[in-house]
């Protein structure tokens, strides 16, 4: 009994790290832009499917196949944001949820018109080693997986709290018409959040979509949960998305386990209810307006 | 004169249909402190925000804007900002997320060139040692003296030309608006062309070369500070917005 409970919080952790690594585009897309997006799910099956076709098709090894996708990742965001750029200057938010999803359909047809509907694995060098500790096990896949989401984070946090770069982005996402008296391009951070957005997202399904068979079709899972866990780690806080990502990887690991896994999203967005009901601005309040 | 270094002709800016300015001509040489006066709703923000193609809004403004030799109506907002048309626009110039330190970092290098005096920081805090003692204070932890401060300062450190203020003074204590306008003052000695609106109107006419009277929206009176200053117009425009 204790050794499952162990494994489950092993579980838990990595499939947490694997929900935050999935998030942090969108965290910084609504820190920064105050934009949702909606066709994110499809891009995380998009960056999967890249990463897949590029090591099964093309033979590219696995290390080059993930700045691959992200290329794509990055290239379709910036399509995405230059195509909703007037929306977004206004800040017209429903503009925005309409065309994401649309952009998200029009991604989920295009990819099962080139890849097909059939399942497909990624397999990769590390998805089938294991590494064994006494009866606990997990992948070196798993274990990539956990150190990138937190080199991920840490980097992120330092470009935007340490860098010229990141005051520019810390601008844009406090006041964009201030931004723009400062000699700021807000276009441009604008589309740099959004590329940024595109190849987090496909770098994260490259990294996470090993664990399981990836379908065309499999964006909407993905974009609901991502949704949770930016509204949990309240709207935008860096820190807040790791933290709100790792807790409800913990949680649905647990739940899973000890309750029952056909009730897990239910669980969770009763958790994210309840959440906003006693702090309406997330895990990563206090904070309050800008990316953290 | 020497030629202007902010001129503008036929400017019109009209909100959702409704026109708010119809200017036809405005010039500032460079050293000049032009003030702009009127009665709330006049469209003296309206004008400032016209010229830097600046809005919180969603204006149409058309006109045409000569910064030096070069025509920048057309251009974007940041664009005429690194060329040296900076705007300090009227309530909030400050990001109240960010120290002190940071809201004075440029985010471009602005070229020092005849005519475009780039401060440093320590220059800015050499003119207002308020901000070096505050350094590490976030934005919205000052107070509105301090803010209406930071805003000036981040404008000098983008090397100006032209420098469009909007009501520095609002909020000020007396003894602050004094120091903020006569700052001014010395800046403008040293080159810089100020066009800046004030309902403080006696304030202004203190430090002002030229005064700038709108009335809904059009220029009624325009002349040397000395000679326009006592004009009945004048007053009654400030005893209006005092009563506003």
């Amino acid at each position: 009994m204790m050794s499952t409970l162990l494994q489950q919080i092993i579980n838990g952790i990595v499939l947490g790290h694997a929900y935050a690594l999935v998030a942090i585009g969108w965290t910084l897309l609504l820190g920064v832009a105050r934009l949702v997006n909606f066709g994110h799910g499809q891009m995380y099956m998009l960056g999967a499917f890249v990463t897949w076709w590029a090591v099964a098709k093309a033979g590219v090894p696995y290390g080059l196949a993930l700045p691959i996708a992200m290329l794509v990742g990055a290239l379709f965001g910036f399509v995405m944001q230059r195509v909703m750029l007037k929306a977004t200057l206004e800040q017209n938010l429903v503009s925005i949820m309409i065309m994401t999803l649309g952009f998200g359909y029009v991604l989920n047809g295009g990819a099962s018109m080139i890849f097909g509907s059939t399942g497909q694995i990624l397999e990769t060098a590390l998805s089938g080693q294991d590494i064994n500790l006494g009866e606990l096990w997990l992948t070196w896949q798993d274990a990539a997986i956990v150190v990138a989401a937190i080199v991920v984070f840490i980097t992120l946090k330092w470009i935007l709290d340490g860098t010229s770069l990141g005051r520019l982005v810390r601008m844009v996402a406090e006041d964009p018409k201030l931004a723009m008296l400062a000699g700021v391009n807000v276009r441009w951070v604008y589309y740099g959040v959004f590329a940024f957005e595109g190849a987090a997202v496909a770098f994260a399904a490259g990294m996470v979509a090993p664990r399981t068979p990836i379908l065309t079709s499999m964006g909407f899972d993905e974009v609901i949960m991502t949704f949770v866990v930016v509204v949990l780690g309240g709207i935008g806080s860096v820190t807040g998305s790791y933290v709100a990502g790792v807790a409800l990887g913990l949680f649905t690991a647990l739940f899973g386990a000890l309750v029952s896994p056909a009730y897990t999203t239910a669980a969770a967005f009763l958790v994210l209810i309840a959440v906003l009901v006693l702090r309406p601005r997330g895990l990563g309040a206090g904070s309050a307006a800008g990316v953290h | 004169m020497s030629r202007p270094i902010l001129e503008v002709r036929d400017l019109q800016v009209s909100y959702a249909g409704n026109r708010a300015l119809d200017l036809a001509s405005l010039a500032v040489g460079a050293g000049e402190v032009v003030g702009v006066v009127g009665a709330n709703g006049a469209g003296k923000s309206t004008l400032v925000n016209g010229i830097a193609g600046w809005s919180r809004g969603a204006p149409r403004v058309t006109g045409e804007i000569r910064l030096g030799d070069v025509r920048v109506d057309a251009r974007s907002t940041h664009r005429r900002v690194r060329e040296g048309l900076v705007l300090v626009p009227e309530g909030r110039v400050a990001f109240g997320q960010m120290t002190v330190e940071d809201n004075l970092c440029a985010a471009f290098t602005a070229p020092s060139a005849p005519g475009r005096r780039v401060y440093s920081r320590d220059e800015i805090f050499e003119l207002f040692p308020r901000l070096q003692e505050r350094r590490h204070h976030l934005g919205h932890q000052l107070s509105g003296g301090e803010r209406q401060m930071l805003g000036i300062g981040r404008a000098l450190m983008m090397g100006p030309r032209v420098l469009l203020l909007d009501e520095p003074s609002i909020g000020l204590a007396p003894k602050m608006v004094t120091q903020v306008l006569q700052t001014l003052r010395t800046l403008a000695e040293s080159g810089l062309a100020i066009l800046l609106v004030e309902q403080n109107v006696r304030a202004a006419i203190e430090v002002v070369d030229r005064l700038l009277l709108l009335e809904r929206g059009r220029k009624v009176l325009e002349g040397p500070a000395s000679e326009v200053g006592d004009d009945p117009r004048i007053a009654e425009a400030y005893l209006g917005a005092t009563a506003a």
